[in-house]
C-alpha cells in the first residue's frame, strides 16, 4: 500500500552484493551481528518476562494461598475449571467486555474525528494540537482521581452544572449507581487514551501524499468520496494499531478504576484487571490470581493472533 | 458519520463563493466542542488546586476561585502544623515522590534508547535468519499483561534484593516498554537512507563511530518519540509500583497521588495540587517535543 516502506523492505539485506543464503559470507555475518545486536534486549526479556511467565503458569496449576502455605499443591487445572462457574469471575469477565467493546468503539470514534479535524487548516489548530497532549500525559491515576472528584455526589463540578442548567434538580449520586458508574468509568478511561490513538492517527494522516487529493479534486470527487477512496485506505493500517492498542490497554485497565470506584459499587465496575489484583492482594490468592491472569493473557493474544492475521491477510494482497 | 463532518482536506474556497461557509462553520464548532472537552475537566483541578478548602467545598461549586491561593502548593514543600495533620502523610511524600518519579522515569527512557537502538538496527540493516520471529518474540512479550508477571517478577527481584529500590521499578519498566521501543525505532531507521552509513563506512569510521555520529543525529525524531513514550510509561505507571515499593525511599508519585485518594480525611485541594504536579514533567515534555513524536511515530504508522 505505502510505497515506500515498500522500496525499503524489498532492498533489506544487509550489504547489497552479499547474498543471503551464502553460508561464508555476509549473511553468516550478518547472523552473528545481528543476534549480538539483540543480545542485552533478549536477556532482560528472558529473564524479566520469560520466566516470570513460565513460572506463573507454574502457580495458576496450584492450590496456592500465602495465608495457608500448608494447603500448597499441584491441582492441574482445577482452578481454571473452577472459574468457569465463578460467578464472580463471570461477572468481572463480562464487565470487562463491557468496558472494552464500549471503550474501543468511543476511542476510535472520538480519535478518528479529532485527527480528521486536526488535519484541517484552521486558526488555532496549533493549540488543539497541542491540548491533546494534556490527557495522554495525564497518569491513569491522577485521571481517575479528576473523574471521581468531577462526579462527586456532595460537590463535584458536573452535579453543579447540571444544575444550573435546569437539567437535574437535586445532586445525583453518579458514582453509587452502577449504570453510571460503569459509564463513567469507561468516559475517564476513554478521555484519557483517545489522545494517543489521535497523535497515531494523525501521524498516519501525515504520510497521504497530497498529491492524491489533487486527482480526487480533479476528478470532481465529494468530501465524502475523498474519504472513502482515499483517506480511509491510507488510515486502515494505523486504525488496526490503534484498535489492538485500545483493546489490550482496556481488558488491562487497572488504575483509573481503582482510584475511580475501586470495582463498586457492588461489583459493576469490577473489571477482571481489579478483580486479578484484588484475588492477589487481598486474598493473597496466587493460584487462583495467576489463573485469572492467564485468562486476561488469553484474550489479548487471541485478540493480537487475530490483528496479526489481519496484517498478513492485507499484505498478501495489498501491500 | 463523523467523518463526512470533517471534510479531509485543508483547501477549501474555491467553489463556495458567496455561499455561506458552512465547512468552517462545522470545522470552528468542533474544534471548540473537543477544545472544552480536553481542557475542562483537568482545568478545574487545576482551578481546585488554587482554592481554599472552603471555597472548593462550596455548593453551587465556584468555577473561578473566590479567593486564590498558593497555601496548597505551598504545603508540599513547607508544610505548616495544621496541613500536616490534615494532608496527612501523603503531603510530606510529594516532593520525594516526584524525584523518585523522575529518576525512575528518565532512567527507563535512557536504558530503553540504549537497548532498543541496537536490536532495532539489526531489523533495520540486517538481513538475518529469523528476524521475523525475533520481532514476534518481543511483540508477544508485550502482549502479556503485568498482572500475570508480577507475582513472579517480585520473588525475582526479592530475591535478586531489588524490591523498594530505583533499579527493581527501572528493570521492570525497561521490559514493558522495549518491544515498543524497539518497533518505534526499526520502523523510523528503515525510512534513513543508506547513503549516509556507506559515506562513514568509506570513511573507514567503525560500526559504533558510525552510529554515534551519523546515524543516531539523524534518528532524533524517532529517538525521542520512543524516549517520551518510555518515559511517560515509567511515569504513569501504578500497578508494579504497588507491588515493587513500600517506603519513600522508591515510591512514585501515582502512589502518592493514590495515597490522598484513598485516605478520607484529606483534603480535596492537596489531592487536586497533588495531581497538577504529577501531570507537569510528561506533560511538559510531550509540549516540547510534540512535533518530533508525530515525526518519529509517522514512520510506523504506515507499516507495523
Amino acid at each position: 500500500m505505502s510505497t515506500q516502506p515498500l522500496a525499503l523492505a524489498s532492498e533489506a539485506p544487509g550489504h547489497g552484493r552479499r547474498r543471503w543464503w551464502w553460508p561464508w559470507g555476509g549473511a553468516q555475518h550478518d547472523t552473528v551481528f545481528a543476534y549480538l545486536l539483540n543480545v542485552p534486549a533478549l536477556v532482560m526479556i528472558f529473564t524479566l518476562v520469560a520466566y516470570p511467565i513460565g513460572y506463573s503458569f507454574w502457580l495458576s496449576l496450584q492450590r496456592y494461598n500465602l495465608k495457608r502455605p500448608d494447603l500448597q499443591r499441584f491441582v492441574g487445572f482445577d482452578n481454571y475449571l473452577q472459574l468457569l462457574t465463578d460467578d464472580t469471575f463471570l461477572n468481572s469477565l463480562k464487565i470487562s467486555c463491557i468496558f472494552s467493546f464500549c471503550s474501543v468503539v468511543l476511542v476510535v470514534a472520538i480519535s478518528l474525528s479529532l485527527a480528521l479535524l486536526l488535519n484541517e487548516t484552521f486558526l488555532g489548530r496549533g493549540v488543539l494540537r497541542s491540548l491533546i497532549l494534556l490527557p495522554w500525559a495525564l497518569p491513569g491515576v491522577v485521571n481517575g482521581l479528576m473523574w471521581r472528584w468531577l462526579f462527586n455526589a456532595r460537590v463535584g463540578a458536573f452535579n453543579g452544572a447540571l444544575l444550573s442548567l435546569g437539567l437535574i434538580d437535586q445532586y445525583q449520586t453518579w458514582l453509587i449507581d452502577p449504570t453510571s458508574a460503569l459509564a463513567i468509568a469507561i468516559f475517564a478511561n476513554v478521555w484519557n487514551l483517545a489522545p494517543f490513538s489521535t497523535i497515531i492517527l494523525l501521524a498516519g494522516l501525515s504520510t497521504i501524499p497530497s498529491e492524491l487529493y489533487d486527482a480526487a479534486r480533479v476528478d470532481r470527487a465529494s468530501a465524502f468520496q475523498r474519504f472513502r477512496h482515499v483517506t480511509l485506505p491510507w488510515l486502515l493500517h494505523p486504525l488496526l494499531v490503534v484498535l489492538i492498542l485500545q483493546t489490550l490497554n482496556a481488558f488491562r485497565t487497572f488504575d483509573t478504576i481503582y482510584i475511580l470506584t475501586g470495582g463498586g459499587p457492588g461489583e459493576a465496575t469490577n473489571v477482571i484487571a481489579l478483580q486479578t489484583v484484588r484475588t492477589v492482594l487481598d486474598f493473597t490468592d496466587f493460584g487462583m490470581g495467576n489463573a485469572y491472569a492467564y485468562v486476561i493473557t488469553f484474550i489479548t493474544l487471541a485478540i493480537s493472533i487475530g490483528y496479526v492475521a489481519i496484517l498478513h491477510k492485507r499484505g498478501s494482497f495489498e501491500v | 458519520m463523523t467523518a463526512t463532518v470533517a471534510p479531509t482536506q485543508p483547501r477549501t474556497g474555491a467553489r463556495i463563493g458567496l455561499q455561506i461557509p458552512w465547512r468552517q462553520i462545522a470545522t470552528y464548532a468542533l474544534a471548540i466542542f473537543f477544545a472544552c472537552y480536553l481542557l475542562v475537566p483537568f482545568l478545574w483541578i487545576v482551578l481546585t488546586s488554587f482554592m481554599t478548602e472552603a471555597d472548593a467545598l462550596s455548593v453551587p461549586p465556584q468555577w473561578v476561585p473566590a479567593n486564590p491561593t498558593l497555601d496548597n502548593y505551598a504545603g508540599f514543600f513547607n508544610p505548616t502544623t495544621q496541613q500536616r495533620l490534615q494532608g496527612s502523610r501523603a503531603v510530606e511524600e510529594t516532593p520525594r515522590g516526584l524525584l523518585n518519579s523522575m529518576i525512575v522515569a528518565f532512567s527507563t527512557a535512557l536504558l530503553n534508547l540504549s537497548l532498543a537502538t541496537l536490536a532495532a538496527y539489526s531489523f533495520a540493516r540486517l538481513r538475518f535468519r529469523g528476524s521475523q520471529l525475533l520481532l514476534m518474540l518481543y511483540l508477544v512479550s508485550r502482549m502479556v499483561p503485568g498482572v500475570v508477571i508480577i507475582i513472579p517478577f517480585f520473588l525475582v527481584l526479592r530475591t535478586l534484593g531489588l524490591l523498594d529500590s530505583y533499579l527493581g521499578l527501572i528493570l521492570s519498566y525497561t521490559t514493558f516498554t522495549l518491544p515498543f521501543t524497539i518497533w518505534i525505532l526499526k520502523d523510523y531507521f528503515r525510512t534513513i537512507p543508506r547513503d549516509l552509513e556507506d559515506a562513514a563506512r568509506v570513511d573507514r569510521c567503525n560500526w559504533f563511530q558510525m552510529i554515534w555520529r551519523v546515524f543516531l543525529p539523524i534518528s532524533t525524531p524517532g529517538l525521542v518519540a520512543a524516549g517520551v513514550f518510555a518515559f511517560m510509561t515509567a511515569w504513569n505507571e501504578f500497578l508494579f509500583a504497588l507491588f515493587l515499593t513500600n517506603t519513600i525511599k522508591s515510591k512514585t508519585i501515582p502512589l502518592i497521588v493514590a495515597n490522598f485518594a484513598n485516605d478520607l480525611d484529606v483534603r480535596f485541594t492537596f489531592m487536586a495540587a497533588a495531581g497538577v504536579l504529577a501531570v507537569i514533567p510528561p506533560l511538559v515534555l510531550a509540549l516540547i517535543f510534540q512535533r518530533l513524536i508525530v515525526q518519529g511515530l509517522a514512520a510506523g504508522s504506515v507499516k507495523g
